[in-house]
């Protein structure tokens, strides 16, 4: 296939869209960092150089970055296609709840046939917490913004009671479940955090990848998101569309929620999916990666080398841990800006060149 | 009988912050800007009085603090959302995560776990005695003792209609909403209407912040508001931005919150649960105002919002 000119051009500018916000963020975050009497290029060198660029370093990023790839494309998924799908955060914990409680129901069973069960009931529990709000968005054209939101909310009380009172755990000092199975917790690989979980993450990515990029549901889903009336008058079925998007976001989600209880967390507790919530890092992924999967994988890894230098910024230096999440904020930020840089639109011939790179 | 009157004081106490943000929110709305940094903006508000208040001691230089925060945030929204064409909701989303990591970033770097202003909240600034109002029965304790802001938020349903009917910035304000072209045909500078819009909401929720944070818990940590902005939203969205509907909606979310909350102490564990009922009211509402409206139209498929 030919490459045009233009077209390189194209990915470039948007390569610098999304990495000028990325160093306004980094520029505001060094001015409170001097506020907090620290040398700024030494506290970045430390969340860079410990995370990214050291071998065991690398790999804890790789883990962290799994449950984060698929939050990513959960939301890219539904935002694409014009869905504001906020549920991801609320369909991760339950997700997640299940799983640590079926983990620890179920713990006679080999791991061989107990891992795989679990992960399919946490994708089973994600696109059950999402029937409602697609259903509702499908049938009634119900907000699906503030449908989801709200569910969050209701989730993470149900959670909280379920978790302090049902299923706490009496041995434990505080509110949490009963630890999962020997049996149910993922192995790790090379001596690091790294687990096989990643392995299905990737796997995932590429069916995910094939999907967006080369068939008729991924071209139908951008379709959608340019403009669904016309997308509908040309003989799309939207509502059937709309539960497929929603329902598959939910099913990635809860792959994460479920990824992330059996290779890092083993139990459920009230601050299982930490803050802000993988659910809303995947906001910042699917943005910063700007919905096309290669960029959210991308960016999935960048966000996992932040996460994980955060704590080595908490541990060598004086500056708070909370400066990840002020960062992130502020790229977020500047992200919303589509376009620092203007992109010229594409001439229509072209539309059609752009489909493989994009 | 004190039960249900506690119910119903208590439902006034949780409808204030709501009415505002909901009262605040609308213009935008009606602008045709959708603002998801309601919840945000009233977390600023609230953590930037009191942290003012904490080191001031003076609610007069904290509440303009506050204020003052607010018209920045405002303007900041709007610059990026209509100077900047930014995707306004991802801007209105930043702003509520910037609230929390700014609150979480001075918590940490003062290394407190909250601020704590009770020292600084005078029996007045909490709650106001209406005096011979407060002596009629039943009526009386249901309405007595609430703060300023509250009665003033239920002052605001009247002010908000006033203008947004009366007036002729209320006016324009419908008109960049329903169409733009017919705006800029007249010659409304468009800009202008969206910047007010939006700077008087983030004003109504920096007075809610206020209220929640100085007024009634004396005290600021980063999960004070519990989705107090989303929850306007919602009333926003339900009563089509008409400020008598919304306020309604916004009323029903308060009592049904006061509910919750009272229930709670009366019956034990099981009380975690009713802490949602408030969100899961308002997903029944805009099911049944998505059906009644589905009956009225006849569109096929995917309908405008």
């Amino acid at each position: 296939m030919k490459v045009d000119k233009s077209v390189l051009k194209q990915i470039g500018l948007k390569t610098l869209n999304t990495i000028i916000p990325v160093l306004i963020a980094f520029a505001i975050g060094s001015i409170v960092i001097l506020f907090a009497k620290e040398n700024p290029l030494n506290i970045y060198f430390i969340l860079f150089d410990r995370s990214f660029f050291r071998i065991q370093g690398f790999l804890k990023t790789l883990h962290y970055a799994g449950p984060l790839i698929l939050a990513g494309l959960a939301i890219a998924l539904s935002f694409k296609s014009g869905l504001f799908n906020m549920g991801i955060e609320g369909q991760i914990v339950s997700a997640g709840f299940v799983v640590a409680v079926l983990g620890y129901r179920w713990q006679s069973l080999p791991s061989i046939t107990l891992i795989p069960l679990l992960l399919v009931s946490g994708i089973l529990v994600g696109v059950l917490v999402a029937l409602l709000p697609a259903f509702l968005k499908a049938r009634y054209n119900v907000n699906e913004m503030v449908v989801t939101l709200l569910l969050n909310y209701a989730i993470v009380q149900i959670l909280e009671y379920l978790t302090s009172n049902v299923f706490r755990d009496p041995s434990s000092g505080y509110v949490s479940t009963n630890m999962i199975g020997q049996s149910a917790i993922m192995t790790r690989l090379l001596g690091s955090k790294l687990t096989l979980f990643f392995f299905v993450v990737i796997i995932v990515f590429v069916i995910f990848y094939i999907i967006f990029n080369h068939s008729k549901l991924g071209f139908e889903i951008t379709a959608m998101g340019k403009n669904r009336f016309f997308a509908e008058a040309t003989g799309m079925r939207i509502q059937k569309k709309i539960m497929i998007i929603m329902l598959t976001s939910g099913a990635l989600a809860g792959l994460a929620g479920a990824g992330w209880m059996l290779s890092e967390k083993f139990s459920y507790t009230l601050d299982f999916s930490g803050t802000p919530g993988l659910g809303w890092d995947g906001m910042l992924i699917a943005l910063l990666g700007s919905h096309s999967p290669i960029g959210i994988l991308i960016a999935g890894i960048f966000y996992a080398v932040l996460k994980t230098g955060s704590s080595n910024i908490a541990i060598f230096t004086n500056v708070p841990a909370e400066i990840i999440v002020l960062l992130q904020a502020l790229i977020v930020l500047f992200l919303s800006l589509k376009s620092i840089l203007k992109i010229k639109p594409i001439p229509v011939g072209k539309l059609f060149q752009r489909k493989e790179k994009s | 009988m004190d039960f249900i009157i506690k119910i119903l004081s208590d439902s006034l106490y949780f409808t204030g912050p709501i009415l505002l943000c909901t009262l605040g929110g609308l213009f935008a709305y009606k602008a045709n800007m959708i603002n998801i940094g309601l919840e945000g903006m009233m977390l600023f508000g609230g953590f930037i009085s009191t942290l003012v208040l904490f080191f001031t001691h003076s609610w007069i230089i904290a509440f303009i603090s506050a204020l003052i925060l607010a018209i920045l945030l405002g303007m900041l929204f709007s610059y990026f959302g209509v100077t900047k064409k930014a995707n306004f909701i991802i801007t209105g989303f930043a702003i509520n995560l910037l609230a929390i990591a700014i609150g979480k970033y001075t918590l940490a770097a003062l290394g407190r776990i909250d601020i704590n202003v009770i020292a600084d909240v005078t029996r007045s600034m909490a709650s106001i005695d209406l005096g011979i109002i407060g002596e009629i029965p039943i009526i009386g304790p249901i309405i007595n003792n609430q703060s300023f802001l509250t009665y003033l938020s239920f002052v605001l349903i009247f002010v908000v209609q006033f203008i947004l009917f009366k007036t002729r910035f209320g006016t324009y304000v419908r008109v960049v909403g329903e169409s733009e072209e017919a705006a800029r045909s007249i010659g409304i500078s468009i800009s202008k209407i969206k910047y007010f819009a939006i700077i008087i909401g983030a004003l109504l929720c920096a007075f809610a912040g206020y209220n929640v944070a100085v007024n009634q818990l004396a005290s600021y940590t980063p999960d004070i508001t519990a989705g107090t902005g989303f929850i306007a939203i919602a009333a926003i969205y339900c009563g089509q931005g008409n400020p008598k509907n919304s306020s309604l909606y916004a009323i029903l979310f308060g009592i049904s919150r006061s509910l919750a909350v009272n229930l709670s102490l009366r019956i034990g564990v099981i009380a975690g649960l009713l802490e949602m009922i408030p969100y899961i009211m308002i997903i029944i509402v805009l099911t049944v105002v998505g059906i009644i409206r589905k009956r009225k139209t006849l569109y096929r498929g995917f309908l405008h919002e």
